[in-house]
């Protein structure tokens, strides 16, 4: 078996340029291994006819760019043309779009290679990505535990090496807490960074995409390639182009850092605080200035979210009716049954939870009595970030409570789920960019994620922070090789 | 204070989701909301800071497009993922009301 | 029973005259083949979001600005969430909390009293598929699913179906005139929803809503037997539920459709996928000033020219034709322009069922009719000939007159001579006259006008014939 998939793309892109090595030989690369990790279950389908004729395409084509020829796998809520997106439901299992998102779009103009669609939970619902209705995906690092979720399957997929890079979504710390429980590097762009269009909406206001990487200049290299402004996305945002991986390797003494007392709070487990306190001191070491601070309202974001997100989600679903696309109960005696029996046959438990919970919050009197509470201790969030920012450059803390628990753990405590992301969630509802970079293990072995939270548009800023962290403290990420201290 | 949702109560919000819900999952519903809500309705003990909204992250304002065509797509695209098809409608069982 | 008063709040949709849909760059155009203009968006295809349409929000602006709305400058679009087969994406956007337009009023005018109806808002949203029936199963073409909206809300400003259909025509003919809506209603791009109750105090009393009512005349006929329906149970000691019903025309008749459910429960909440839109003073001012002249003023304008009522209400009822008088009503004599117009031109454009836009009348040449019939050189009757062959050929006036001989003798020389021929070959009908017979004037005038092959003028003559008759 060949060993490509170990360098960096830096160096696979010199060996392409060269010609000493071909896309194919990337592609067939990814398909073993994937094929050797199989039990991980991180992919629901494998791209593997059209991979290998991309591939071979782009034999003939110069290389361009840094990600030519890249393999690299997609969330499976991310439509993809003619190639199924079933966004881990049962209502979407034969779903074959008919267009490609334009993230997709982004990635193939950049002739990356697509390898595969990953596992998530149901919908993007869940921390665990066990509400798949392919079944969750496993951690490389201990196959008895889970990867976290909703991109879980993206982190799986990245983390046991089977491919380069991965493109995942945050609605609730979706990328960040998975990549923190399997040792990767994942970054949830500001809002308005990457177009949503082709990502099959969660929560409108708070779903973001990003990437997850094995390492922090990789992170930034696909970033680079993602964002922009989208005429169809209107939250898109248009900004001055910008080089990501600018500030990498740049010194951060004078670094200004805040870090709120909430986040280093009893809600997280001891090994963790340790661990970041240590990391502090590093970075106190190294000339940043680093202040415990209070920062007040980020406690609520787990109420916010119950109303917000799950509102917006019972919207968003209510498309998946069973009359124009996805699953349709067959042979149904009127058009209620086509609707409940639809819905309730194509939806797993914890999405139909979910709507229920959206749509109860939403109905009569609630929606004047919480929604609208809920969107305005949203804005005093947002705006208590903004007065942190005044002072800081960036904010840190754990990116998990705690690392990765057990497959077996109970599935149905919903609040639990959501204290699983209590401390990634109030980025998503100020809209901020927020990054886990790997800062250590456990005594179990298992990873443990710094959180880095910055300005809206201060990405380039935290890649500088991660990338410090990341080379001081020198880790190795491969759950198959040693020094997992 | 009832601590638990009437049965009507949770019928009614799995009529608005057009969700089929069992007998046994009514019970749970019953509870479940109603502690959600409980959760829920501590929000309105939160002191704000002022009554401005935030309905997204989004600070720029919507940009608007030309009133011109494009985009469309043949209904034979349509047909490949529409669960029933008759020559160029797609088919549901009868509309009720109006 | 007459002391019953009758409340009338009405909702009206109109669909605007945009190129293309509300949210998606597909065709604006639904009488056409099925699912043939349309766009995942339109279809709610999962991952796809909303565009604005910058024509449909200045049409609904300007539908706002000439409905006297104070604008809501920074507006945003709210979801309202139910299930329909001809709601793609299971919510409709639309605006609830900020409307582009908010309390404004139409000015009506009933028996000579002039009332304004307050308007409580005017909101853009989408519209949704078509469908056809059978018995089992319905048939969904979505050309139709997301076609720009303006909702119309009056508050309950009416008292009679006089007034509500007096409502109806004055904001037809404004949506018309401002080129924002077709105003079809039996083609069903303007709908219309109204609210009736009854109560003998100032209380409102439960109205019901009656639904998709087909014609201005069939609200007329709907307000009054759902009044008189709701007046009945009250009498006969029943009371008012809130219900929809609809219109059943062949049995004058509203039947129930169904009992509103406990609040209409459409969980409302912000569209997170469209930021606020902005309309700036500046452009809200230049969307005012190039607004199109009223019906109301032209009304106005015309009666103060003297132009009858009748020709008023034909001219302002078709809007092509209006607009093509006003290009040239201030530089002609506007009397006998609306004459020709709502006369003979009309007459020849329904005949063969076209417009005035179909048949490129030029202005100057009609411009030249109108004054040699002002100037009496020819005859109405001869301009009832001339005009067919005048908007056949496009030929010059002129040129039509000397071609077909039409030239009128007014020259009193020339007409004396035939009167007096005339005269001196009907010495009995000179008789007749003077022993007191009037007919015998008539038959000489006729014989007169035959020897002139119908080219004297008729009023000359006449002068003339009795001036010599007297003197004989």
């Amino acid at each position: 078996m060949t060993k490509y998939l170990d360098l960096s793309i830096i160096e696979i892109n010199e060996l392409l340029k060269s010609k000493k090595i071909k896309p194919i030989d990337l592609v067939n690369e990814c398909f073993d291994r994937i094929e050797a990790n199989k039990s991980l279950n991180a992919y629901i389908t494998l791209n593997k006819e059209e991979a290998i004729k991309t591939a071979i395409e782009l034999e003939n084509k110069e290389v361009d760019n840094i990600l030519f020829g890249i393999p690299i796998a997609i969330k499976d809520n991310i439509l993809t043309k003619d190639l199924r997106t079933t966004c881990a439901s049962r209502m979407l299992e034969n779903f074959n779009p008919i267009y490609d998102a334009t993230v997709i779009k982004k990635i193939k103009e950049k002739n990356m290679i697509i390898i595969g669609k990953t596992n998530m939970d149901e919908f993007a619902m869940g921390s665990t990505s066990r509400t798949s209705y392919f079944k969750a995906p496993l951690n490389p690092w201990n196959q008895d535990m889970i990867t976290g979720g909703s991109s879980g399957g993206s982190a799986a997929a990245i983390s046991a090496r089977t491919v380069l890079l991965s493109l995942g979504s945050d609605t609730g710390g979706s990328i960040r807490q998975p990549s923190a429980y399997t040792g990767i590097v994942g970054m949830k762009p500001t809002y308005g960074r990457v177009s949503r269009y082709g990502v099959i909406a969660f929560a409108s206001s708070l779903d973001q995409l990003g990437p997850m990487t094995r390492n922090v200049y990789e992170n930034a290299l696909l970033l680079n390639a993602i964002v922009g402004k989208d005429e169809l996305d209107l939250t898109s945002v248009e900004r001055e182009e910008e080089d990501f991986t600018r500030y990498i390797g740049k010194d951060i003494k004078g670094l200004k850092i805040a870090v709120p007392n909430y986040f280093m709070s009893d809600i997280v487990s001891d090994e963790i605080i340790l661990k970041i306190k240590e990391v502090i001191k590093l970075l106190e070491q190294a000339g940043a200035k680093v202040d415990y601070i209070d920062v007040p309202y980020l406690n609520n974001a787990v109420t916010l979210y119950q109303i917000i997100a799950m509102g917006e989600a019972s919207s968003n679903l209510a498309r998946f009716d069973g009359t124009r696309f996805g699953y349709s109960y067959p042979n149904p005696k009127n058009l209620d049954e086509l609707y409940t029996k639809t819905r309730e046959e194509g939806f797993g438990a914890e999405v139909k939870r979910r709507i229920m919970v959206g749509s109860y919050l939403l109905s009569g009197d609630n929606a004047k009595e919480y929604y609208d509470k809920a969107l305005e201790i949203r804005d005093d969030m947002k705006k208590s970030f903004d007065k942190v920012f005044e002072s800081y450059d960036l904010i840190i803390g754990p990116t998990t409570t705690t690392t990765a628990y057990k497959q077996t753990e109970a599935l149905d405590d919903p609040l639990k789920s959501f204290m699983d992301d209590v401390l990634v969630i109030p980025v998503n509802m100020a809209g901020l960019p927020g990054l886990n970079v790997p800062v250590g293990f456990s005594k179990d072995k298992l990873p443990i994620g710094m959180h880095i939270i910055g300005n809206s548009f201060e990405e380039a800023k935290m890649y500088m922070l991660a990338s410090y962290i990341e080379n001081k403290l020198n880790l190795n990420l491969n759950p198959e090789g040693e020094n997992h201290e | 204070m009832e601590n638990k949702l009437t049965k009507e109560e949770v019928m009614h919000v799995a009529r608005l989701a057009r969700i089929n819900v069992s007998e046994e999952e009514i019970e749970r519903y019953q509870v479940t909301l109603k502690q959600l809500l409980d959760e829920v309705k501590k929000i309105r003990d939160v002191k704000d800071c002022d009554k401005e909204l935030m309905f997204s992250p989004t600070t720029h304002l919507a940009r608007t497009r030309e009133d011109e065509v494009d985009n469309m797509v043949s209904f034979d695209e349509i047909k490949k993922n529409a669960p029933k098809v008759v020559g160029d409608y797609i088919e549901v069982p009868v509309m009720i009301n109006d | 029973m007459n002391d019953y008063k009758t409340t009338i709040g009405i909702e009206v949709h109109a669909e605007l005259k945009s190129n293309t849909k509300m949210f998606s760059s597909s065709k604006n155009d639904f009488k056409t083949r099925p699912n043939s203009n349309i766009s995942v968006i339109d279809l709610g295809y999962p991952g796809t979001l909303p565009l604005v349409n910058k024509g449909a929000v200045e049409l609904a602006l300007k539908a706002a600005l000439l409905l006297n709305c104070k604008i809501n400058k920074r507006m945003h679009f709210d979801r309202k969430n139910y299930f329909y087969p001809d709601l793609p994406k299971g919510y409709q956007i639309t605006q609830a909390r900020t409307p582009i337009g908010v309390d404004g009023y139409v000015e009506i005018e009933v028996d000579g009293v002039t009332k304004k109806i307050g308007i409580h808002d005017i909101h853009i949203e989408e519209d949704t598929a078509k469908s056809i029936h059978n018995e089992t199963t319905s048939y969904l073409d979505f050309n139709r699913a997301g076609v720009p909206l303006i909702e119309i809300v009056t508050y309950p400003d009416m008292n009679s179906k006089e007034e509500a259909m007096a409502y109806l025509e004055r904001l037809r003919e404004i949506l018309l005139y401002a080129e924002v809506s077709d105003c079809k209603m039996e083609e069903g791009s303007m709908r219309c929803d109204v609210n009736v109750s009854v109560s003998k105090n100032d209380i409102l009393g439960v109205r019901t809503e009656t639904k998709n009512i087909g014609s201005i005349s069939s609200v007329g006929m709907a307000i009054n037997s759902e009044s008189l329906r709701q007046i009945k149970v009250l009498e006969d000691g029943g009371s008012i539920r809130e219900e929809t019903r609809r219109y059943d025309e062949a049995s004058d008749q509203t039947i129930l459709m169904r009992v509103k459910e406990t609040g209409n429960d459409y969980r409302y909440f912000p569209e997170p996928d469209i930021p606020f839109i902005e309309l700036s003073d500046e452009y809200i001012n230049k969307i005012h000033d190039n607004l199109p002249v009223m019906p109301n003023v032209l009304r106005k304008k015309y009666k103060e020219l003297n132009i009858n009522d009748n020709n008023i209400k034909t001219i302002i009822a078709n809007k092509d034709l209006c607009k093509y008088f006003e290009s040239f009503v201030n530089d002609t004599n506007p009397v006998t322009a609306s004459n020709l117009l709502t006369g003979d031109i009309m007459g020849y454009l329904n005949k063969n069922n076209l417009s005035i836009n179909d048949i490129n009348l030029d202005i100057s040449n009609l411009k030249k009719l109108i004054k040699v019939i002002d100037d009496k050189k020819i005859s109405s009757k001869q301009a009832k000939q001339l005009i067919p062959v005048m908007l056949e050929t496009g030929k010059d006036v002129d040129v039509i007159i000397n071609e077909m001989g039409m030239v009128q003798i007014s020259d009193d020389k020339v007409l004396q001579e035939l009167v007096d021929k005339v005269i001196s070959a009907n010495q009995e009908s000179v008789n007749d006259y003077k022993a007191g017979k009037d007919r015998a004037l008539k038959y000489l005038m006729g014989q007169i006008m035959k020897e002139s092959k119908g080219k004297a003028n008729p009023s000359e003559v006449n002068r003339l014939l009795v001036d010599t008759l007297r003197s004989i």
